[in-house]
């Protein structure tokens, strides 16, 4: 007897430490509870696989990306291997992020190749006019079915198609001019030939606005050996005309010629500018990504979900009606048939309950719909030992045998049942939270951490608390345990 | 109370029935396979095979105005510049044509706010709140599916190792066979689902599976263990053990069973669209598993 008081204790302690974890450390909910986006990052490679560094150094540039965007409350994470997962909560547009994040941002400085100054001046014009084209392609109002329109640009396309000697695959119009200007850029790209100066010898990475329009320019700070070579690449095509063009991801973003002045010394004071007719937002993303460094692995965006505030409160609010009800009635049912047993049950659930969100909020576990239907699930397989250990003290009431005894060798003979069901039942989220994606995760952890708290609350927690109910004469009635109708049988 | 299920009479309609609902199953994959567009046993959801739903409500003041799907396509097919992905979307409106459901192959995140921008021209004002969009890109969509497969496949093969530690050959083998039976019965259901209701399933299936197979093995267990024990006190017949202990343990499994379903039932009646399947193929196991450890696994233990 002394023992379970002991534990009677111990169960009280634990309720009041779940009920200040509960009220200190909020529970963390997920993305379909609380409205954002979630964005996933897949790493390519094209041989082999991902290894753990190649991991981390993605990983640590697309932070640094993040950081620098001054996204507020985001979360990034690793996902099997070879993903990331971004979680941007809240009303945050994921378009700025995808943009700033999907690029490689792999930048290198390039100087022309002699005798290629025409080449490079009728490309310029074709990479112009293309980019004209596709501006009026986006801006032109299409709600106007303005075929006239439309073939003006076809046209124009068509006349480039031809000086390039190039004809698009795509199969439509816009496809068509994306094309053509990848094209174009690439072209441009190979009249350059490659430095040993790259986005590796900057320090950092600012912007401006220039001072005699309302453009805006990059400021780039290269590191000392970075600034050396700088200075050495500027002083080899000082006073040429060859130029100098800073290539961002394979597109030339600024071509701009050294003046003859810097023929001695070249460009000393390690920084320099590019001045591309940037707008202030697209500044803002170049400086980012040139702040965060290049990502050694391509990545891809390959999922995104977004959902929004007014849903996850939706969410949580039905989800918790699923709950309570669920809870509800299940304690109904338990009563009905199992009277004070039943009573037990539904404490051990409620306590259950208690001890399931306060490991939630310890671990932490980040709550998600899926995660609620872990746990609400779980309440059925935690009636489930509850009504073993009760079937077999009912037989051993039947049998005759007092109300103590058949307590004890209830919860005994009814024990290996339940640790097969719950292993059975574990070994499956074990490899639910392996294999699965983050959205399996999270049924898996609540489902598995269920099952495990369970076998405490049904096993320990029942067993407590009907000895301390049993300690009152006045509860020791057979037929408080057992439906009068069948106590005859 | 005492229960009394004749098993050892009814073995025959027991067995017949089963192998009915499992002929049943195969030709629901059988014809899904061979005789629908998509072609496969099952019809795969967005999450395997990639795309992009969106569901948005509209801002209506009273109710909201009846539109037709195909009025409101026209009109996005004139200002969309990617005239690809409009002739493969499907668009429905629910809830009294307050909320607007979109699927189309995968799009971009810009492609996807396009469209969203678009259909605020057409049909808005839209409330952005309410915004529920996955985009899911088909290389993600396949390995979600090799990767669900592979947890099946991996945790199949963990059950079966534990019950074949646990118990002898027999018990184990025929465990086992109902497991499948349960599994492969939920998944016919499901392909029948696709084939009448073209309902997709997409991950959650998969862990509805998984929690099925350690449900209805969990049930077995418990129904064999109280035979094991049975065979080694009591003086009965083989057989007549076998029904003793299937009806000791009957009041315990149909229980488990309702305390399982009542919150399951919950989740259907109250809780969030994204989860109805996934509680529905949950409970469908749960029926499917019961009558399997109480019916079918005990009777495939009599002997002739």
């Amino acid at each position: 007897m002394k023992r379970r008081q002991g534990w009677l204790f111990f169960i009280i302690f634990l309720l009041t430490l779940s009920v200040y974890l509960l009220i200190n450390y909020p529970l963390q909910l997920g993305l379909d509870l609380q409205g954002g986006s979630q964005l996933t990052l897949q790493i390519i490679k094209e041989e082999g696989k991902v290894t753990r560094d190649e991991l981390e150094a993605v990983n640590s540039v697309i932070d640094k990306r993040v950081n620098n965007l001054g996204v507020s409350e985001s979360n990034l994470q690793t996902l099997g291997g070879d993903q990331l997962i971004l979680e941007l909560p809240g009303e945050q547009n994921p378009l700025v992020a995808s943009r700033v994040l999907g690029k490689t941002a792999l930048l290198e400085f390039r100087t022309q190749k002699e005798g290629t100054s025409t080449d490079l001046k009728t490309l310029q014009l074709q990479r112009l006019s293309i980019k004209e084209l596709i501006e009026q392609y986006s801006f032109e109002d299409k709600n106007q079915n303005n075929d006239n329109f439309l073939k003006v640009i076809q046209d124009d396309l068509k006349d480039i198609e031809q000086e390039l000697n190039y004809s698009s695959t795509s199969n439509y119009l816009y496809g068509k001019l994306i094309e053509i200007k990848k094209y174009v850029d690439k072209e441009i790209t190979n009249l350059f030939i490659k430095t040993d100066l790259s986005g590796k010898d900057l320090i950092n990475a600012g912007r401006r606005q220039e001072q005699t329009n309302s453009n805006w320019e990059v400021l780039l700070t290269f590191s000392n050996s970075g600034g050396e070579k700088f200075a050495e690449i500027t002083k080899s095509i000082a006073g040429t005309n060859q130029l100098l063009a800073i290539i961002l991801d394979g597109e030339s973003i600024s071509e701009a010629s050294v003046g003859n002045q810097f023929a001695s010394t070249g460009i000393t004071g390690g920084s320099a500018t590019i001045s591309g007719n940037f707008s202030a937002e697209n500044a803002r993303e170049l400086e980012v990504q040139l702040k965060g460094g290049s990502l050694p692995l391509p990545i891809e965006i390959v999922e995104t979900n977004t959902i929004g505030a007014l849903l996850g409160s939706k969410n949580i609010l039905k989800s918790l009606y699923a709950a309570i009800s669920g809870l509800i009635f299940v304690g109904i049912f338990m009563i009905f048939n199992y009277r004070i047993l039943g009573f037990v049950s539904v404490l051990s659930l409620v306590l259950y309950g208690f001890f399931n969100l306060a490991l939630y909020s310890l671990i932490p576990v980040t709550l998600t719909l899926p995660g609620i239907s872990g746990l609400i699930l779980s309440i059925g397989m935690a009636v489930d030992a509850n009504i073993l250990i009760f079937e077999r003290i009912r037989e051993e009431l039947y049998d005759g045998n007092t109300l103590i005894r058949s307590i004890d060798s209830g919860f005994q003979r009814a024990n290996s049942s339940i640790v097969d069901g719950h292993i059975t039942t574990l070994l499956s989220c074990f490899v639910l939270f392996l294999l699965g994606t983050n959205f399996v995760k999270g049924f898996a952890a609540t489902l598995g951490i269920g099952v495990l708290i369970s076998l405490f609350t049904s096993l320990n927690c029942s067993k407590t608390i009907l000895r301390f109910f049993t300690t009152y004469q006045s509860l020791r009635k057979k037929n408080l345990y057992l439906p009068k109708n069948n106590f005859s049988n | 109370m005492k229960y009394n299920l004749e098993l050892i009479k009814n073995k025959r309609k027991i067995i017949s029935f089963s192998t009915f609902l499992i002929l049943l199953s195969l030709l629901g994959i059988l014809y899904s396979t061979f005789n629908t567009s998509y072609k496969k046993p099952i019809n795969l959801g967005m999450d395997f095979v990639g795309g992009n739903e969106l569901r948005i409500e509209r801002v209506c003041e009273e109710e909201c105005s009846n539109l037709s799907p195909d009025s409101v396509l026209e009109n996005l097919r004139e200002i969309s510049s990617n005239k690809n992905f409009i002739n493969n979307i499907k668009l429905q409106f629910q809830n009294k044509n307050k909320l607007i459901s979109i699927r189309t192959p995968y799009l971009s995140i810009e492609e996807s706010n396009n469209l969203i921008t678009n259909l605020d021209n057409i049909i808005g004002p839209l409330n952005y709140e309410s915004k529920d969009s996955r985009l899911i890109g088909p290389k993600l969509g396949k390995r979600l599916l090799t990767n669900c497969v592979t947890s099946l496949l991996v945790s199949l093969f963990a059950i079966s190792l534990y019950i074949t530690i646990r118990f002898d050959k027999k018990y184990a083998l025929f465990a086992l066979l109902a497991l499948f039976h349960d599994l492969l019965i939920v998944f016919g259901i499901f392909s029948w689902l696709g084939i009448i209701l073209s309902v997709e399933v997409n991950s959650l299936f998969a862990v509805s599976l998984l929690t099925i197979a350690g449900y209805s093995v969990n049930d077995t267990v418990v129904i064999f263990d109280r035979i094991r024990e049975n065979l080694k006190s009591k003086e009965e017949g083989y057989n007549e053990t076998i029904q003793l202990s299937v009806n000791e343990s009957f009041r315990r499994t149909t229980f488990t069973s309702i305390t399982t379903l009542i919150p399951l039932l919950s989740i259907i009646l109250f809780g969030s669209y994204s989860l109805f399947w996934f509680s529905l193929a949950l409970s469908l196991g749960i029926i499917v598993g019961s009558y399997s450890s109480i019916l079918l696994a005990p009777s495939l233990l009599l002997k002739d």
